[in-house]
């Protein structure tokens, strides 16, 4: 009898937590929809902001393609370390200190919060390197936070990576560098597009690194890397905390949530078609 | 003497000891192995027989074990000869097949394409080739682009045997291929293992005693590191000299 209290429970308990968490999702994504859905035109999408205070009339398409290029340059920057910085750890690094000193740092990395990454971004990149409030610093800024986002991942996908399968290629005397590039990585591609996708995300919702290292309240579309940049978080921010328009920013919001799951739907049917062919 | 010697061994072992950390597992060594012949290794389970295998090639290093002694591949000490050249010479299949995950083609260029070899052509005959070899070709023909996963165990096992032979090897060694195989995939990877033994050497770990028997021409029986007993199959099998053998080959050590 108890037990069967007991497993009606756990029943009911796992239930209510996975309707209430779609539930919580679907309300989200729906509530920013119909609040921001009659603000979007082509106009607003299309042109800058205008108006004063700034944001009041016009759209937000300086921020759309700012967000854009964040996101890009981050993910950039951030794949090429932590695809090599796993490679390293995982093929290369025979000390087991060094490799557990590499994980402890890693992890700290990830613990730190993001505006205190946004003032890193500033003293370092802004004032010492004298790159300027920039898209560049801001980009640089952004790769650092997910940086260990990315490396975590691709270093369990190497990890899970079968070691026979791995032990049969290098006796046929084949070098670690083509056994990584031809075995490993086409193998791991699935992994790591679905790990740089979510990371991506991840930075292009960011404010707080942005703040301070590139992002201001208005700017055109970026020309160059040296140039400031608007971003969609930020001026989400600006527009609803200066009370400049909750319509715009509704919208706004609604925008950077569309284009996230865009990115999200874009990276999983890429790697379901890749397994498909594989098949 | 001495050259004739080298000309009839591929592989010699002198004083050889071999540890996974502080554990020695094999003791004080010495074998010779001979040109294109089929050599089998018979034991107990955790004699030494595969760890033996592993050093023959260097693979023992994949897998943190060490090595004391000489191994001479050709007269040379296969540690004087960089670890990726000695794999190529000395080929190995382990126990459980393992495919790469892509097709049967890209399984047999892999090695190929990393030697140099571009030309599609070339490549193909490769391909080709050493299906033949390995009795797969009928059975794949049609499918040869198909991913090398959906083969099955004795499928895979055999290509893996051609995949290692793609690298043309001298010598092959093969640890306890058959061990996860039923009867007929048994007895047609055994057919392939003579026809391979006109050009090739090969050394297999079995703990089959009739495999041993069907096949090799000479067997070495091992026993807690250390090696008993060598000689020409028929003697090992039927006038066994050390008292071990004899109870091992009765079934006393299973």
């Amino acid at each position: 009898m108890m037990k069967r209290i007991q497993s009606a429970l756990f029943a009911l308990w796992i239930s209510v937590s996975c309707v209430l968490t779609i539930a919580a999702g679907l309300f989200i994504i729906l509530y920013i929809f119909i609040k921001g859905f009659k603000t979007i035109t082509w106009e607003f999408l299309l042109s800058n902001p205008g108006g004063i205070p700034i944001g009041v009339e016009g759209g937000i398409f300086p921020a759309i393609i700012g967000s854009l290029l964040l996101m890009l340059i981050s993910i950039v920057f951030a794949f090429i370390l932590a695809l090599a910085t796993a490679v390293y750890i995982v093929f290369y690094c025979e000390s087991q200190r060094l490799e557990n000193t590499a994980h402890v740092i890693i992890q700290c990395m990830a613990g730190i919060p993001s505006i205190v990454l946004g003032l890193f971004g500033y003293t370092v990149m802004v004032v010492s390197l004298n790159m300027g409030r920039s898209l560049l610093s801001a980009g640089l800024t952004l790769g650092i936070m997910i940086f260990p986002f990315i490396q975590v991942r691709i270093e369990k996908a190497f990890r899970e990576f079968s070691k026979s399968v791995l032990n049969a290629s290098y006796s046929l005397g084949v070098s670690k560098v083509y056994t990584i590039f031809r075995l490993i990585l086409p193998q791991c591609r699935r992994d790591i597009v679905s790990s740089i996708t979510l990371a991506g995300g991840f930075a292009m919702g960011a404010a707080a690194p942005i703040m301070l290292t590139g992002a201001v309240i208005f700017a055109p579309a970026p020309k160059a890397l040296s140039s400031p940049v608007m971003a969609l978080p930020l001026h989400l921010y600006i527009l609803s905390n200066e009370s400049i328009s909750m319509e715009k920013s509704y919208a706004t919001a609604l925008v950077l949530i569309a284009i996230l799951i865009t990115i999200n739907i874009f990276a999983i049917t890429l790697t379901l078609w890749r397994k498909e062919v594989k098949r | 003497m001495e050259k004739g010697s080298q000309e009839m061994n591929v592989l010699e072992l002198k004083d050889f000891n071999a540890y996974y950390g502080n554990k020695k597992i094999i003791n004080n060594l010495n074998m010779a192995i001979k040109r294109n012949k089929i050599t089998a290794i018979i034991g107990p389970s955790g004699c030494g027989k595969s760890t033996l295998l592993l050093s023959l090639n260097r693979m023992l290093e994949e897998v943190e074990g060490r090595t004391e002694g000489q191994i001479l591949f050709n007269g040379k000490n296969i540690y004087s000869i960089s670890k990726e050249e000695i794999r190529r010479r000395i080929g190995i299949v382990f126990q459980k097949p393992t495919p790469f995950p892509f097709s049967i083609y890209k399984n047999l260029t892999y090695a190929p394409i990393y030697y140099g070899v571009r030309d599609k052509k070339r490549l193909d005959e490769i391909a080709k080739g050493k299906l033949i070899i390995s009795g797969l070709y009928e059975e794949v023909k049609d499918e040869i682009h198909a991913s090398a996963l959906k083969l099955s165990g004795g499928q895979q096992q055999r290509l893996c045997i051609a995949r290692a032979l793609t690298v043309e090897p001298e010598v092959l060694l093969l640890d306890e291929p058959c061990s996860a195989l039923d009867i007929k995939n048994t007895a047609n990877i055994e057919k392939m293992l003579l026809n391979l033994a006109k050009d090739y050497t090969i050394v297999i770990v079995t703990h089959n005693l009739s495999q041993a028997k069907r096949i090799s021409d000479y067997t070495a029986f091992m026993l807690d590191g250390e090696l008993i007993e060598y000689d020409e199959t028929h003697r090992i099998f039927s006038f066994p000299k050390d008292k071990r053998t004899k109870e091992y080959i009765e079934g006393i050590y299973g």
